[in-house]
């Protein structure tokens, strides 16, 4: 397993490099000036953020110029880190992880994505009928995950909602996720579920797993088969609608970033909505050396890569950037958040999702 | 003149190219589905746009599974692309034989219903759940073609929709699910006129019964094989596609890269996926091969039709999933009787009887392989023995019990293990003799789904020749008629006589001249 982890690390990194020194030297050629060259280990989500044009060149006038290697986050913090000026997981428990390992004491939130659900105005307004889903007077959609919990404790199938025409399916009303055993979004999700079911409380210690264990292990094997990553089933979400499932769980800055780019692909009456509570994706650069440093503080302070940040659909300290964007799109400003917990520790976490993933092998 | 002039041509030709496409070093080596092959002219086109050829060699759903999570396959390949990876995904320790996977289209296995037979079922203009195409199975309303679920993702596919449905579980199947279904599964499996261990073939075989004037109801299948029947134009009239609205399940062709895998395969396998993901290569694969498309960017036209489909969960457990093969096998479906018509001549000696040999106790449980799990004689099979020399032997038939079949298994070991060979091929003589059992059973039991497999290493030297069997095969009643002969190419097979044998019958040839243990498991799929 570790074997191909590193071995795809650093395939990718070879194609990677390869676009990114294309794109380089065409500037270089221009300007005269030379880059010092950067290397950090990123979320496989960020890769199209380092490898966006006007990223690359606004790193440059810097006089950076940023390699990066995608791996899953869950991997990152496994991974052998030597030659690596700085890694950038997408939660702050895998960060931490990292610190930990490194023995490095700084960390950098440059952005932070909530964790959200793609769906579709027919099947939210079906939920409110349920009292799982409500529309807020700004127009925008909250799932109650509690509701959402004592509905899926209860087997609810979709048939079972009353004047059902929008969805009539014999299937259970389950959010659809990726595989616990890979995947960060689904650890978010995992986050988000156990505290709701643990009673509105954090999951502190690893005592504290087995109470909520069945509960959020049935949320994931009652889906049936999971893909690996995130990635996968925002793309069926977006090629087969309805047909592919109701609700998927995603990033915001998934769904923002596809309307942002105005691609046709999000189609009427997709709508994305917010659990309530929700997670933030907490996307966390740890320095690795002090030009890892200089990124992360590029990262977190320079207004051109804010703002390009923004156009890729994630939240940074500028509330504005993300509402402008939304605005540019024609799409209504995406929801401040109110009600967000925040994850387990790293290990909390792994133990849940370990445990979780050994339900498949049973 | 002209062949001079074409071997001017040909020489040219070979001068223009720097290699022979088998050592072109630009090439991703991938384990397919056989059903891939038509996506053949994408992949020529890919070539030419990219450089990068992706070389497919085909094997069976099992098979390939098999060699994953051994670790055989990474010897070979660098990749897998079949129609699903769910099922392989069931298998411990396969997440550290595969790596990165990503979807190139996708098809349901939805059914295919003649128009008389929509009309008079309202099919047409509703679509119906599982439970009602069930209890028009029940009432023989509808009759229907479906593949092997142990040799055919299609037919896994429908197996587990319809499962899932008749338990009314909303969530992933469990054990007792697939228990408790059993009698109304029996009751739908009763109904079936049709099977076949391929989605193709099953395709080609419902059409030869529509065309012959014995037509059945329908058939399951993957939407992109049943647009594909409709655009033949060969039927008198199109099928209506119906989705059931309880539930399907999808294949989605992810390209799979293998671990261990070379740097250099990895860069082709990007190449190539980033190709066939195209918009512009989306559009041709689903007007060309009826597959939908992955990407937002192309919308499925018109004739993908069934509004919201509802994606049926897939089980988690690879004890579910075998559950439902097994139960299928030995207790919902139809029970076969299967006649083995096998030469003995002297020509079969040494390493053809010891083939022939091992094959059949392979079948009699001997093969401990996942393919050869499914594909033993199962339970409530009743399997006959017609070996032939110089003229047919006296045929043995055995009853394989449901609950414990390990004793007959065991007698049909001890009587393969006594052959000999030697003398005479009278070959049709001896399929008379079966086609005589196989009228008699027909007649007994005709709930029974009954095949003959026929190998002969070649030329028949005695008895009864092709023209006498051809007149005695068109005297036969048609309920016999429509067994259909499997002829399994051997040897020196007398191919061209087999081949008809296979069309007068209904069945197909198998070619077992290189491994025919992987033929004899491979028919196992059409019995």
């Amino acid at each position: 397993m570790a074997v191909r982890r590193v071995f795809s690390v650093v395939l990718a990194a070879v194609l990677v490099v390869g676009v990114i020194v294309a794109i380089v030297v065409g500037r270089e050629r221009g300007s005269g000036q030379s880059l010092e060259t950067v290397r950090g280990v990123v979320g496989s989500e960020k890769a199209p953020f380092f490898a966006d044009p006007d990223v690359v060149a606004a790193f440059a006038a810097h006089g950076l110029r940023v390699t990066v290697d995608p791996a899953g986050s869950r991997q990152i913090s496994e991974i052998d880190l030597a030659g690596y000026d700085f890694a950038f997981p997408s939660s702050f428990p895998l960060a931490e992880r990292v610190q930990r390992k490194q023995g490095v004491t700084t960390a950098y939130a440059p952005f932070y994505s909530p964790m959200a659900i793609a769906s579709f105005a027919p099947v939210m307004q079906l939920l409110s009928r349920a009292s799982i889903a409500e529309r807020m007077p700004d127009g925008h959609w909250v799932v109650d995950v509690e509701a959402y919990l004592a509905a899926a404790r209860k087997n609810l199938r979709w048939d079972q909602i009353p004047g059902n025409t929008a969805y009539p399916a014999r299937r259970n009303v389950l959010v659809t996720t990726t595989h616990p055993r890979d995947s960060n979004s689904a650890a978010m999700y995992a986050s988000v579920v156990s505290y709701v079911a643990n009673g509105n409380a954090i999951v502190r210690d690893i005592g504290g797993v087995p109470k909520v264990l069945d509960e959020v292990s049935a949320l994931f094997l009652g889906q049936g088969y999971l893909e690996n990553s995130t990635e996968g089933p925002f793309e069926s979400y977006l090629a087969n609608g309805l047909s592919y499932s109701p609700l998927v769980w995603v990033y915001e800055a998934q769904f923002l970033g596809r309307q942002f780019r105005r691609d046709g692909s999000i189609r009427d009456g997709m709508v994305l909505a917010y659990p309530s509570p929700t997670v933030l994706s907490k996307h966390t650069l740890v320095p690795l050396g002090d030009d890892g440093d200089r990124v992360g503080r590029l990262l977190t302070q320079d207004p051109e890569l804010l703002r390009l940040a923004a156009r890729h659909g994630f939240r940074t300290a500028d509330a504005n950037a993300l509402a402008n964007f939304a605005a540019g799109a024609g799409v209504d400003p995406p929801p401040p958040l109110v009600d967000v917990v925040d994850p387990p520790s790293y290990q909390v976490l792994e133990t849940m999702l370990d445990a979780i993933s050994r339900r498949y092998q049973q | 003149m002209k062949a001079l002039a074409l071997a001017v041509l040909l020489l040219a030709v070979a001068g223009c190219s720097p290699s022979s496409p088998e050592d072109d070093p630009n090439t991703l080596r991938v384990l397919a589905g056989s059903e891939l092959a038509d996506l053949q002219p994408i992949l020529d086109e890919l070539k030419r746009a990219t450089g990068v050829r992706v070389k497919l060699t085909y094997t069976g759903t099992l098979d390939g599974v098999e060699q994953v999570y051994s670790g055989q396959a990474a010897a070979s390949y660098d990749a897998i692309w079949f129609s699903s990876n769910r099922y392989l995904q069931l298998h411990g320790g396969v997440d550290q034989r595969i790596g990165i996977q990503t979807k190139v289209m996708s098809s349901p296995v939805v059914l295919g219903v003649r128009q008389p037979v929509a009309k008079s079922l309202g099919w047409d203009t509703k679509r119906p759940t599982w439970t009602e195409i069930a209890d028009a199975a029940r009432a023989r309303t509808f009759t229907y073609g479906m593949t092997n679920p142990s040799a055919s993702n299609s037919g896994f596919s429908a197996l587990v929709s319809l499962t899932s449905a008749l338990s009314g579980s909303g969530s992933a199947l469990t054990e007792p699910e697939v228990t408790g279904a059993a009698p109304q599964l029996r009751e739908f499996f009763a109904a079936q006129a049709l099977t076949a261990g391929s989605s193709g073939w099953l395709a080609d075989a419902f059409e030869r019964r529509v065309r012959g004037g014995d037509p059945i109801g329908g058939l399951i299948n993957y939407e992109s094989v049943l647009l594909s029947l409709n655009a033949r134009g060969t039927l008198p009239e199109p099928l209506v596609l119906v989705y059931p609205t309880d539930g399907v399940v999808t294949a989605d062709y992810p390209l799979t890269m293998l671990t261990g895998a070379s740097a250099e395969a990895r860069g082709r396998y990007d190449t190539a996926v980033e190709y066939l993901r195209r918009p512009e290569v989306q559009r041709p694969i689903m007007e060309r091969t009826y597959r939908r498309p992955v990407v937002p960017q192309v919308a499925t036209d018109g004739r993908f039709g069934g509004g919201t489909l509802v994606e049926v969960p897939f089980p988690v457990h690879l004890d579910v999933a075998n559950a439902l093969i097994q139960s299928f096998n030995d207790v919902t479906r139809r029970p076969p009787s299967t006649i083995y018509v096998l030469d003995l001549s002297g020509s079969m000696r040494g390493e053809r009887i010891d083939a022939l040999k091992s094959a059949m106790l392979g079948l009699s449980g001997a093969d401990s392989s996942l393919s050869g799990r499914f594909s033993r004689f199962h339970g409530r099979e009743q399997v006959t023995l017609v070996t032939f020399s110089s003229q047919p032997a006296n045929p043995l038939t055995f009853v394989v019990p449901g609950d414990a079949p390990q004793p007959v298994l065991d007698e049909i070991r001890d009587v393969v293990n006594e052959w000999r060979a030697g003398g005479d091929t009278a070959l049709y003589d001896a399929l008379v003799v079966a086609y005589e059992i196989a009228a008699e059973q027909v007649r007994a039991a005709p709930e029974r789904v009954t095949t003959i497999v026929l190998l002969s290493d070649g030329e028949r030297t005695s008895g009864r020749d092709l023209a006498q069997f051809r007149d005695f095969y068109r005297g036969l009643p048609p309920p016999t008629r429509a067994v259909p002969v499997f002829p399994v190419l051997f040897g020196e097979s007398a191919e061209s006589e087999m081949a008809e044998v296979a069309s007068l019958t209904g069945g197909r040839t198998f070619d077992g001249r290189s491994a025919l243990a992987t033929a004899f498991k491979e028919i196992r799929g059409y019995q």
